[in-house]
């Protein structure tokens, strides 16, 4: 369905949703790429009966720069290897940044624990949620204090080579870029609007009662993601951005189909 | 041929302007910091003079004047010709003697000062912390501050020290606080080394942590704010009477 058509059939806040959606699936589709690149890359290293090095992880270069050059939103891609896949270095981060003078450049992490505190970076979200749920996720809002020191998203995927974990590929979208991507979607509607993520977080917001990074308690936006339908609860109507983990919260006026949680 | 050195540097350093000097005294913290912590390795070569002095943004002089030294203090050593360049040394001196001897390149002032910018970042940071986060979000906190109760040797001990008040910024869910955090900590993190090497004092810090976590968890935003202004303040002023002795 294209979204002209969305626009005409569903009420406004659904058609921002789908709007919300459809600009981070294309991340997404930049993660999936890099995830195909990845898979395909250590299969044949696995084919030729060897374990993978970093330097094997160059021939994702030409892919992950033309991502970076392609995708306004986003600010970092690579795969990150799951600690002993290489047989070179205990961990490893395959990571393009774009620089401020739309230049790409590599990110050189001390991932050694004896001289750096940051070096085991699987508690992260961005890691953590794909490995443990097999799924693709959306980590953030949150201070990414290893990568780029940004108010960031990060959208990531798991890689699997011969049924095992073998990392995660991953987009990094600052928080301010997905603000001005998203801020003209939320003027559209009537009233104040917020997009909060599953435990309440905003990330981006047109009220300014609720700002970015604070907390909104209360309302169930674990339980209306997983429904996957619009609803409301405690005088707010809640819109789930189908297939990301983002809800759309508005006032609650009673336009489309409202279902209470 | 040595003495005449360190005189030629001394006398330079009389007549440097202010500003300069300052300058060469940063960049002799800031590399003998990271040689201390161990983020630049015994032996490892450094980059080639003008390029370092491109990196950090100061005058080839300047890393001159500095690179001197650091090769007074010992830490840094130069081999001329094909190969050579300037290389870290670790000298066979204790690594407290070391840390004593950079501690005494700051004055109480600077200490007091150094204190009093950590305590506004770590406090607002503990305050915004316990308005903007859920238990979920405090797990990492949690193991850093755990990990601090377990850590052997005083530089991994301040390494894990630094890395909570870096979390708690981030927790703040500010990149602002997070990034001055991350910069403070590069310039107090060899230093607190010397206090952290205590036991007593490392379970006294890790109970100290636990207690920010908990107001932060509680939402008391006031008395997280309280706890880790304390926190801070005690480990100025264990450096500051350090200072005091030396």
């Amino acid at each position: 369905m294209s979204l002209a058509t969305a626009t005409l059939d569903k009420a406004p806040e659904e058609s921002v949703a789908a709007r919300v959606r459809s600009a981070l699936e294309t991340v997404f589709d930049a993660v999936a790429a890099t995830r195909a690149d990845t898979t395909a890359l250590l299969e044949r290293v696995a084919a030729e009966g060897r374990r993978p090095a970093t330097v094997d992880l160059a021939a994702l270069r030409p892919g992950l720069h033309l991502r970076l050059a392609r995708h306004e939103l986003m600010s970092g891609v690579g795969f990150v290897a799951a600690p002993g896949l290489l047989s070179d270095v205990p961990a490893w981060l395959e990571w393009w940044q774009s620089g401020p003078e739309g230049d790409v450049r590599p990110l050189l992490l001390d991932l050694d624990p004896e001289h750096s505190a940051y070096a085991d970076y699987t508690h992260w979200d961005w890691f953590a949620l794909p490995r443990d749920s097999g799924e693709r996720a959306v980590a953030g809002p949150y201070v990414d204090y290893l990568c780029s020191d940004e108010y960031s998203l990060t959208l990531s995927a798991p890689v699997h080579v011969e049924g095992r974990f073998a990392g995660v590929a991953a987009a990094d979208v600052y928080l301010r870029h997905f603000e001005a991507a998203v801020m003209p979607m939320l003027r559209r509607l009537p009233g104040p609007a917020r997009l909060v993520n599953a435990r309440g977080r905003v990330a981006a917001s047109t009220d300014p009662r609720h700002l970015v990074g604070s907390l909104s308690k209360g309302p169930e936006f674990a339980r209306a993601l997983a429904s996957g339908r619009p609803g409301h609860t405690e005088g707010v109507r809640l819109v789930p951005c189908d297939g990301v983990p983002l809800v759309l919260v508005t006032a609650a006026v009673t336009t489309g189909t409202a279902r209470k949680y | 041929m040595k003495q005449q050195h360190i005189n030629g540097g001394a006398r330079r350093a009389v007549f440097a302007p202010v500003d300069s000097r300052a300058r060469v005294d940063t960049v002799v913290r800031r590399i003998g910091d990271a040689i201390e912590l161990g983020l630049l390795a015994d032996g490892e070569q450094l980059p080639g003079e003008s390029e370092l002095a491109g990196q950090l943004g100061v005058s080839t002089v300047t890393l001159r004047e500095a690179l001197m030294a650091l090769r007074q203090q010992g830490l840094v050593t130069t081999r001329r010709g094909r190969g050579g360049g300037s290389f870290v040394s670790l000298p066979e001196v204790p690594g407290e003697e070391r840390l004593k001897v950079r501690l005494r390149g700051w004055s109480t002032e600077e200490l007091r000062d150094l204190g009093d910018h950590w305590a506004a970042l770590s406090g607002t940071a503990a305050r915004l912390a316990a308005e903007r986060t859920e238990p979920e979000d405090l797990v990492q906190l949690r193991r850093t501050a755990d990990e601090l109760g377990r850590a052997t040797g005083a530089a991994a001990r301040s390494r894990v020290y630094g890395r909570f008040h870096v979390e708690l910024a981030a927790a703040a869910q500010s990149a602002r606080l997070t990034r001055e955090q991350v910069a403070l900590q590069t310039e107090v993190g060899a230093m607190l080394c010397l206090v952290l090497g205590d036991d007593e004092y490392r379970e006294e810090v890790a109970d100290r942590h636990h207690s920010v976590i908990s107001a932060v968890q509680d939402g008391a935003h006031e008395s997280a704010r309280e706890l880790a202004e304390r926190c801070v303040q005690e480990s100025t002023a264990r450096l500051i009477a350090l200072r005091l002795t030396l």
